[in-house]
């Protein structure tokens, strides 16, 4: 028996990290289903805690991590094209409320993103943290890709994407309660304007039309922002 | 669902393609999400193997996000050091939008409602 030969390859294939990472978000899938499908049981989170744990303990850089699993990083681009088929799917709601879909988008759009810089610059943070923020209420995929663009730190927009959903999803049947809102569809559609697609699965539970204006604005506000941000950032560095 | 999963290479390619010969800053698979959505507006209908392909890229998408994600353990300097301004900025921020956005998206509708 050859345990030199073993170790060598443990330590050098990326099937190991393509195991992991593949296995521990199955691992999250299960717990979270097992437990009713609880907001703060996200799969990725339980995911996450597992493999911070296996690289720290094991003393792997990130860059090493990265590398093994860069095929499943690949994939943010067709899953982005993807997205075009549930929107497409929902676009029939758009005419029963044009005028109002586009002005929310765009005013509440814009608001999200500068409410969310305004308190950023207000308590001393810095440019990367602030530019990492502005992709916050679009959906993961697009904001990866989107922040990249704009130079701000993926990593970092990937967790303010993910706890942004979190919040919303937890709090916006409060926050619609106490500020009146009447109808399903201004409460989807807000839950996917800002909290994307984990605000999206919350929106099922309150109706069908709530889910389906909440899918609805998160392609909407997905490529609004891609397509916008990073001119009006070139605009201002420039 | 080739055929499916080939569509939806094709449209990211064409996506990036485009991006990089018009130079723009649109990411080139948000460029083309974007095809796509026309290319199914103009055909009216989608077809069995790319309900299938996006199925299965939908629903693990959280998966494909966590190589991105684990990158956070190269900035445990900035969320230490803005802890509190991060915290405040998505709490707050998250609240205020969602009343905003909700509230200003009902106000519309019930003017819409009433005008007829």
């Amino acid at each position: 028996m050859n345990f030199d030969a073993l170790i060598e390859y443990i330590t050098n294939t990326p099937l190991v990290w393509l195991l992991l990472t593949l296995g521990s978000f199955k691992l999250g899938i299960i717990i979270y289903e097992k437990c009713n499908k609880h907001t703060l049981l996200q799969p990725i989170i339980i995911s996450y805690v597992i493999i911070m744990s296996v690289i720290f303990m094991t003393g792997v850089s990130y860059e090493e991590y990265f590398k093994g699993v860069e095929i499943i990083h690949f994939f943010l681009g067709p899953a982005t094209v993807a997205l075009a088929l549930p929107l497409y799917n929902n676009l029939k709601h758009i005419k029963s409320l044009f005028l109002p879909i586009m002005i929310t988008l765009v005013v509440a759009g814009v608001f999200s993103i500068l409410i969310a810089v305004a308190l950023l610059w207000a308590l001393d943070a810095q440019l990367p943290t602030i530019l990492s923020m502005t992709t916050k209420s679009i959906t993961a995929p697009i904001a990866i890709i989107t922040s990249e663009q704009i130079g701000a730190i993926p990593s970092l927009a990937v967790g303010f994407v993910i706890i942004t959903g979190i919040i919303g999803a937890l709090l916006g049947t409060a926050i619609f309660k106490v500020m009146k809102i009447k109808h399903d569809t201004s409460k989807g559609f807000a839950l996917g304007v800002v909290s994307h697609g984990i605000g999206t699965a919350r929106a099922i539970e309150i109706s069908e039309k709530a889910a389906a204006f909440s899918a609805l604005a998160m392609g909407l506000s997905g490529i609004f922002t891609a397509v916008f941000l990073p001119l009006i950032i070139q605009f201002l560095k420039g | 669902m080739l055929k499916g999963i080939i569509t939806l290479l094709v449209f990211q390619f064409l996506g990036e393609c485009i991006a990089k010969l018009f130079e723009l800053l649109v990411p080139g698979p948000v460029i083309g999400m974007v095809l796509l959505l026309i290319f199914l507006i103009i055909r009216k209908s989608s077809f069995a193997s790319l309900d299938t392909a996006v199925f299965i890229h939908l629903r693990y998408l959280p998966m494909l996000f966590i190589p991105a994600a684990m990158g956070i353990i190269t900035q445990i300097d900035i969320i230490s050091k803005e802890f509190w301004a991060i915290f405040t900025a998505l709490v707050l921020g998250t609240i205020i939008a969602l009343a905003f956005c909700a509230k200003l998206m009902d106000y519309l509708t019930i003017k819409q409602e009433s005008k007829k």
